[in-house]
């Protein structure tokens, strides 16, 4: 009581040398003993001339023409000009779906299709093709490509409706787009026909992945499940299905569908060259996908599996709701690097003389001389494409897994 | 006459013994796990399996439900035959519950979940009714608060209980239980084995169960087994069990884990 008002307070220590703020961290990262300040000393320079060349090249010494005169080109590959709405129609009703998935799941979803939607702006508004010789696109072009904004808002309000904005919905309307899409693409019987060999550019390797995607999953778990069947036909017939696709290369199959297969198929068979292809790159990817679901059923403890049956559950309900929802979920990041895969070994369908969009990009410097040395232009842009859709999809993957984690251990 | 006479008392012991099982044998390739297995339980019986690791005792209650398929033999589940017949099996699953010595829940379902998927599924009970059945079996077993939650979330003592109910919400005639507390820490056997015991107390359900708790077989137990190298080596009340055992293996066994 005495004291309470004669106590001081210790005077203050000197600041302890700082650990936070950039001084601290280079000092802790960079600088830490006398190698790794030398490292940094000649690395940091280094990076920084090549950073400086990039950005040179890039800004200055770069010419983009062969890009920026043929946007189309790139986008749709040589599908008719005066038809380029059916596309253009297309891509419509597939932004009502991001718009969608933004409302209904938020965060990640949220981001991409903002990220979606600012791209899709750009490609409207961007002055390409005005100031260079080329293929000009056209205003109603343009308009249409900016109207996907509209169509998003459509989709957003939608999800948001307590009606519409349920995941069944999403995934039937999705899959309801997707056929529109392919006959709209093709032409109703009395339009004109576009058949798929005049399709290209990214819309090309888009529609391939999103098949490739949509039967591979399916067609993996029934060759995973197939594989572990007790019947000795079915399991033969799985494993010798998955080994063969999974032990030629990609690029040896796509050349026998196309060579090999005319030979057992009577003359005539209505399956295109470009069919084929895609159903080659499907079932090469659906061969992988079985063997890392199979790897994820024989990663459950037995006793999920005896759990099940001593319940009375059917053997389909056991692998249906116990064991495979597990395993799939266990083997995500695998099936979703298959995934990535699958997407880029799309362009290898240069080989049945399909133009997607490296190919496009590919006959665009070989066929103009003014473009003869612009390749190096050419393959960072295809590769910065590629790019942004697997970074994209191992982003929504590792959400999925995140938002999947919860509760498990 | 004389065969009429049999064949009612053979009726009658069918209708009071809810399991059969005549001289059952069960290979793992050539090891012979099972050596001729005869023995019966009542309904509302409570029967305790004793006996050293790799007597069999597992293999002996999973062939009751069919986890294990035995080669030889008869086993007569509530009236109906155990073969090949997926109706048979399925039917009998259904009477019969299982709790495991690893949980064994569905670590990606909720806890209610977890209980009302084979009600919904197997006995096609409405969601709701389902639901409400599992918060009472919930509340039974003392963690009507956890029903939120995934099995992950839980402590070991807690999760074997979720799977007693399970077990339960399929309302089965007998509950089979393989060394349910072995896996659990001792602070949690306890919580265990009282609800266990609540089970027992209640006449209809009969309980086989597989356990070295020796307090609970002799408070709860009608009758103690004992396995040894795939054989039944004694088969005796509690009281008879534990205090003059007559059998050279049982006195050995009993001194090994007493
Ligand atoms: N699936 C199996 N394959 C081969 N041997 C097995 C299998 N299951 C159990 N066994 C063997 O059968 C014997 C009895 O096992 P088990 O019934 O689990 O014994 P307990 O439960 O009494 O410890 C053991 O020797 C064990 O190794
Ligand atoms: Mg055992």
């Amino acid at each position: 009581m005495a004291t309470a008002d004669t106590w001081q307070p210790a005077p203050s220590l000197p600041a302890p040398r700082s650990e936070r703020g950039w001084i601290g961290w280079a000092r802790a990262n960079l600088f830490a003993n006398w190698l790794s300040g030398l490292v940094t000393v000649v690395t940091v320079p280094l990076i920084a001339w090549v950073l400086w060349r990039i950005v040179a090249w890039v800004f200055g010494t770069a010419d983009w023409t062969l890009i920026a005169s043929r946007p189309q080109q790139y986008l749709i590959g040589l599908y008719p000009t005066e038809l380029a709405w059916r596309p253009l129609a297309g891509w419509l009703l597939v932004s009502i779906l991001f718009g969608m998935a933004a409302a209904m799941w938020g965060g990640a979803a949220r981001r991409i299709a903002i990220g979606y939607g600012a791209i899709t702006l750009l490609l409207g508004i961007l002055p390409y093709g005005m100031f260079h010789e080329g293929v000009v696109m056209p205003g109603w072009i343009r308009a249409l490509i900016v109207a996907n904004l509209l169509t998003m808002a459509v989709g957003y309000a939608l999800g948001r409706s307590s009606h519409w904005g349920r995941p069944r919905t999403f995934v039937v309307g999705g899959i309801a787009i997707y056929v529109v899409l392919l006959v709209l693409l093709t032409g109703l019987p009395g339009m004109e026909q576009v058949p798929p060999r005049q399709w290209g550019g990214l819309m090309l390797n888009l529609i391939l992945a999103v098949s490739g995607i949509f039967f591979a999953f399916p067609i993996g778990v029934l060759l995973a499940l197939g594989r572990r069947s007790a019947l000795p036909v079915v399991k033969i017939l799985c494993v010798v299905f998955i080994e063969v696709f999974r032990g030629v290369p990609l690029i040896t199959l796509l050349f026998m569908s196309q060579v090999l297969v005319p030979l057992a198929l009577p003359e005539n068979f209505p399956v295109d060259s470009v069919t084929r292809a895609a159903i080659t790159i499907t079932l090469f990817s659906a061969a992988y996908t079985a063997e890392n679901i199979r790897g994820g059923l024989q990663g459950l403890h037995p006793g999920q599996a005896e759990a099940a049956r001593a319940l009375g559950l059917p053997g389909w309900q056991v692998t249906s709701l116990i064991l495979l929802p597990q395993a799939i979920r266990n083997v995500i990041p695998a099936i979703v690097g298959q995934f990535i895969a699958l997407f880029k070994d799309t362009s290898l369908v240069y080989i049945v003389g399909m133009l997607d969009i490296l190919e496009m990009g590919r006959s665009i410097v070989q066929g103009n001389v003014q473009f003869a040395d612009n390749g190096r232009e050419l393959f960072i842009f295809v590769a910065v494409v590629f790019w942004i859709f697997t970074y994209t999809m191992s982003y929504v993957s590792r959400r999925v897994e995140r938002h999947l984690g919860v509760g498990v251990r | 006459m004389a065969t009429e006479t049999a064949a009612a008392a053979q009726d009658a012991t069918e209708v009071d013994n809810i399991v059969i099982c005549r001289d059952v044998h069960k290979w793992f390739g050539d090891f012979h796990a099972l050596r001729g297995v005869t023995t019966s339980v009542r309904r509302g019986e409570v029967v305790v399996i004793i006996g050293p690791s790799g007597s069999g005792k597992s293999t002996f209650i999973r062939t009751i439900n069919r986890l294990e398929q035995h080669q030889q033999g008869d086993i007569i589940v509530d009236g109906v035959e155990m073969t090949d017949d997926v109706r048979n099996v399925d039917a009998i699953r259904r009477e019969v519950g299982m709790v495991f010595q690893s949980f064994n829940l569905f670590p990606h379902l909720t806890v209610l979940r977890n209980i009302t998927l084979a009600p919904t599924k197997v006995r096609k009970l409405p969601q709701a009714d389902a639901e409400a059945g599992a918060r009472e079996l919930l509340e039974r077993v003392g963690i009507p608060e956890q029903a939120e939650k995934y099995p992950g979330e839980l402590s070991g003592g807690q999760q074997q209980r979720v799977a007693i109910a399970r077990a339960l919400a399929m309302q089965p005639k007998i509950m089979l239980f393989d060394e349910p507390t072995s896996a659990l820490d001792p602070e949690m056997i306890k919580e265990v084995l009282e609800v266990m015991k609540e089970l027992a107390a209640s006449q209809q359900m009969t309980i086989v169960a597989v356990t070295h708790e020796l307090g609970f077989a002799r408070e709860v137990a009608d009758r103690i087994v004992m396995f040894d190298e795939g054989q039944i080596v004694e088969d005796l009340p509690p009281s008879d069990f534990f205090n003059n055992p007559r059998n050279e293996r049982v006195r050995r066994f009993l001194s090994q884990i007493l």
